[in-house]
């Protein structure tokens, strides 16, 4: 009898990548044991491509179903799952599948199916409590440039050479035409989730790049900075009254000494 | 909402993030509920309604994830997570499976067969004490559904169970249906491997439906599937009478995990569940008095 860590590496090849030679002569049960492997060999794949085709429902609509499971047949083997909750399984999909499936007639595929992963995510998020107006009306004006903010869970910041958003939004609401031209626009998008409701927001280039880089705990100087980068005509004290009119900001850490004493 | 005293004296259910929402509206008539808590770890809206729903219910933790018989150890991050929940929701029981998932870091999303064999033995009593040790209270390991067994076991499922209650301190969940489908595929005798379980150690019952499918190891026979995607079967019923006999009233849950019906069908079964104990310990009683 090998060890147990031999066994596992052998039941594990037979479950994922189908080779079984390994762990026939070692399994007992039913008149030829080996083939009940194949039990555990459907279930893994049944049980992940479900997995992927229910995260990816969106995508499954543009490409059609077909296509989808093809490359998720692949994917399970190519890309096991590596943390105990399903939910978590899949994101590397979405590069995956605009790897393994022609994209002529959606260029656009792996940012598509990139949006559906995160509406998955946004669609579960809770609201926190934001924070309140007179805390922030406290704060001193010269701490700002230094202030990080947390903000909240449920958004996604994405932009994209077409109008992705609009094409999310017409598989949600089921209003879908026959046909559809997707110019090539720029767009700036912010998606936020809250307990299964989820809201989508154009934003100019500079607003996105403020909000975007607040949103990954940039001190706010910098995020003016990358802003103006993206668009010259950004206004910084707008931008802050709508990031705290939208309640997007939870947490507040000051720089030391930029507190009220 | 319903003021009925909920407590594992009725039967449960096993909750799905399916059903979730209409349980906090609804309040149901169930003694309490099971998750598992990989459904709810990703899932800040599913974890702000359970912590709602263990206010007014028992709730039991039944884990799929923790691996206790993998040979590359275990997932501490995921245990510590577990172990957050457990803190939040103070669960009445918490659980898992005599099986392993993970190998090297992969979750394969199913659970394996074990080979009984004094290494298979120390290194699950090694992972059981850590569990127990990290969740801070009593783990219940529960008896697998099997298609399988190895040529090189050392002893009978029921003898390694035996050997873990006494070395680790563990508790049992009794699968009533994962024995009726296990004795069925791997040949032995289902009432006997009830006979065989340490009664003083099972704490808790499940009931689940299975599937049966042409065993292509055996050309014009079945295979029993644990599905979890039907009503139990008359042939758990029967079992889970002698599960009551012998270990006496225990918490019992139904589970339901795929083609997921209306909770009201899961709260029928869970009330032929109560029909069954109360019928079988009534004639336990009788029994008694009369001698």
């Amino acid at each position: 009898m090998p060890s147990l860590a031999e066994v596992q590496q052998q039941m594990r090849d037979a479950v994922v990548k189908g080779d079984a030679n390994g762990m026939a002569a070692l399994v007992a049960g039913g008149g030829d044991a080996g083939r009940r492997l194949a039990i555990h060999q459907r279930h893994y794949r049944a049980s992940l491509v479900a997995a992927l085709m229910g995260r990816y429902k969106a995508t499954a609509w543009l490409m059609g179903s077909e296509a989808v499971e093809r490359a998720a047949a692949t994917f399970i083997r190519e890309h096991p799952p590596v943390a105990p909750c399903i939910a978590e399984y899949g994101e590397a999909f979405p590069e995956y599948l605009s790897r393994h499936v022609t994209t002529n007639r959606a260029p656009y595929l792996a940012a598509f199916a990139t949006l559906d992963w995160h509406l998955g995510r946004l669609a579960v998020a809770v609201d926190r409590p934001a924070v309140a107006r007179a805390v922030w009306a406290a704060l001193p004006p010269a701490g700002l440039v230094d202030l990080t903010v947390t903000c909240q869970l449920g958004l996604y910041y994405f932009t994209a050479d077409r109008p992705i958003d609009e094409l999310m939004r017409l598989y949600l609401t089921d209003a879908a035409p026959d046909r559809l031209a997707l110019p090539e626009t720029r767009a700036w998008v912010e998606v936020r989730g809250n307990r299964g409701s989820l809201t989508f927001a154009r934003l100019s280039a500079g607003e996105f790049a403020f909000r975007k880089a607040a949103h990954t705990s940039a001190p706010l100087g910098r995020a003016v900075e990358q802003a103006f980068a993206a668009d010259d005509r950004f206004d910084p004290s707008a931008a802050l009254a709508n990031l705290i009119d939208a309640h997007l900001v939870t947490d507040l850490d000051v720089a030391p000494g930029a507190r009220h004493s | 909402m319903s003021s009925i005293p909920r407590s594992l004296s009725q039967s449960g259910v096993g909750l799905r993030l399916p059903h979730i929402e209409e349980a906090v509206a609804a309040r149901p008539n169930a003694g309490w509920f099971e998750v598992h808590p990989e459904n709810f770890l990703a899932n800040p809206h599913g974890n702000e309604l359970l912590q709602e729903l263990a206010r007014s219910y028992p709730i039991s933790i039944h884990t799929v994830g923790l691996s206790v018989g993998s040979a590359s150890g275990l997932d501490r991050r995921h245990l510590a997570r577990v172990r957050a929940l457990v803190d939040r929701i103070d669960p009445v029981l918490v659980s898992g499976h005599l099986a392993w998932s993970t190998h090297q870091g992969e979750y394969l999303n199913d659970l394996l067969p074990l080979p009984y064999t004094a290494e298979t033995l120390a290194v699950v009593i090694r992972h059981l004490q850590e569990v127990q040790d990290g969740l801070g209270r009593p783990f219940l390991l529960e008896n697998p559904s099997c298609y399988l067994g190895f040529i090189g076991s050392t002893m009978t499922e029921v003898q390694f169970l035996n050997e873990l209650v006494d070395r680790s301190g563990c508790q049992l969940l009794c699968d009533v249906s994962n024995v009726c489908l296990s004795a069925h595929n791997m040949g032995y005798d289902a009432v006997a491997y009830l006979e065989g379980l340490p009664a003083h150690a099972v704490r808790e019952l499940h009931l689940g439906g299975f599937t049966a499918e042409e065993d292509e190891s055996r050309p014009g026979h079945d295979v029993l599937i644990d599905t979890h995607s039907t009503r139990v079967a008359e042939a758990a019923w029967d079992l889970y009478t002698h599960a009551v006999a012998r270990f006496g009233a225990t918490p019992t849950l139904i589970e339901w995990d795929n083609e997921i019906p209306s909770l009201g069908t899961l709260l029928e079964e869970a009330a032929r569940a109560d029909q069954i104990a109360q019928r079988t310990l009534s004639r336990g009683s009788a029994h008694a008095l009369a001698r």
